[in-house]
């Protein structure tokens, strides 16, 4: 099972330390490919795509709308 | 290539938007914002990082300026999409719209084509005042020359920006920011849906039935869409069968289905979230009538705003639009009255 994860860096968490999960792009339980764009999380008015680094079933850990921070894990992927 | 990826309707325009760009060079887009910020309702996001600024260009505020330049730009052998960030905003620039792009075509004879998108946004319910919460609908289907289009999803207006680019014809492109799937902004469920990731093309002038029913037709497009399946959800417990027809494109108007709909059902009521008088609500129940009033069981009826500037207070906005309740309260009395 591997974590999909916010990375660190994307924006400025000094400053907004939170955002939020504003769209999954696959439903939880679906079947994604490998760097496939699962997810897109905005912080303030910027948005960022996340990609999954493996293939296989999603689980979204957070719903939509769910807030984050940088190392948060939003969904596993299971290649079973 | 099936796919199972959920898009909300900004991803599918910006999507549709970059396969054209892709395939075509003399394809470009223009506007205020919608460079590095992707279009303030992201319609255009991702665009200038994969074609950079010669063909994504970010535009001053000068909406009668860079519209004109689109018309040009088009009649020069291009494909501009330019956007209008708000459809409110028409006022400044209304000559280049409707006495240049729509126009031209006529005024050269036929021997200037101005293929042109200008996708702008409409709609309100979220307390943004008269100058930013219209749809004007009917204000450019009302004058010739414009092609008019009002996606309800992203499937819709994936498949309608393609057919908009590739059309010779200047075409009004009118999403409803509140279906846009913005994380600010509530959009329906049924806004984001899935869109295969190849490109498709839906032809213009084609509605879709998007519920069966035999008791009344609702025809509607854009946002009212869902509160119309909304409201037929409800009938549907009661025993009122509703049919739900999206209209998709108002310039061409399929007025085949809607008669074909009336004729079975015998009751017609036209939702629209665009001004009551003189607009779209009238011209559908017109096409009835004008057809076969005979075919009507009971007097058709029509909820739109009615002729006010839409109120900035949330109140009094969300007492002007139609909703749900407002157009299953029509339905039933239009079913009970007959």
């Amino acid at each position: 099972m591997t974590d999909i994860i916010v990375p660190e860096g994307l924006w400025d968490a000094d400053v907004t330390p939170e955002g939020i999960v504003s769209n999954w792009f696959f439903a939880d339980g679906a079947t994604v490919s490998k760097d496939s764009v699962v997810a897109e999380i905005m912080v303030e008015k910027s948005t960022f795509d996340i990609e999954t680094p493996t293939g296989g079933v999603l689980k979204h850990s957070v719903p939509k709308d769910g807030v984050i921070r940088p190392g948060t894990v939003i969904g596993t992927v299971n290649a079973g | 290539m099936t796919s199972n990826r959920i898009l909300p309707m900004s991803r599918a325009i910006s999507e549709a938007i970059a396969q054209e760009m892709r395939t075509d060079p003399s394809v470009f887009v223009m506007g205020e914002d919608i460079g590095a910020y992707g279009g303030i309702f992201g319609a255009t996001s991702g665009l200038l990082d994969e074609f950079g600024d010669g063909r994504v260009r970010d535009t001053p505020i000068s909406e009668t300026g860079f519209i004109g330049a689109g018309v040009g730009a088009a009649m020069s052998g291009m494909r501009p999409i330019v956007e209008l960030m708000f459809v409110d905003f028409f006022g400044v620039c209304m000559d280049s719209i409707y006495n240049l792009a729509a126009k031209n075509t006529y005024f050269s004879g036929g021997n200037y084509k101005v293929p042109m998108v200008i996708m702008t946004a409409t709609g309100g319910g979220y307390s943004d005042a008269g100058q930013h919460s219209q749809t004007l609908h009917g204000t450019f289907a009302h004058l010739p020359g414009m092609k008019v289009v009002a996606p309800s999803n992203a499937y819709d207006a994936k498949g309608l920006m393609a057919t908009a680019i590739r059309d010779d014809s200047p075409v009004m492109f009118m999403f409803h920011k509140g279906l846009q799937g913005l994380a600010w902004m509530a959009s329906p469920d049924g806004a984001a849906t899935v869109v295969p990731e190849d490109t498709y093309a839906i032809p213009f002038g084609q509605a879709k039935v998007v519920r069966e029913g035999k008791d009344a037709t609702i025809v509607t497009l854009s946002m009212m869409v869902h509160h119309a399946l909304d409201a037929a959800e409800a009938l549907a417990k009661e025993g009122i069968e509703a049919e739900v027809i999206d209209l998709r494109t108002i310039v061409p108007l399929d007025r085949d289905t809607i008669l074909k709909s009336v004729a079975k059902t015998g009751r017609l009521i036209v939702v629209d979230e665009d001004y009551k008088s003189f607009g779209l609500t009238g011209e559908i129940i017109a096409t009835v009538a004008e057809h076969d009033p005979t075919c009507l069981k009971s007097a058709p009826r029509r909820l739109a705003v009615p002729d006010v500037p839409i109120p900035y207070s949330r109140v009094m906005e969300q007492f002007v639009l139609p909703n749900a309740k407002t157009i299953a309260d029509s339905v039933r009395a239009s079913v009970k009255g007959a």
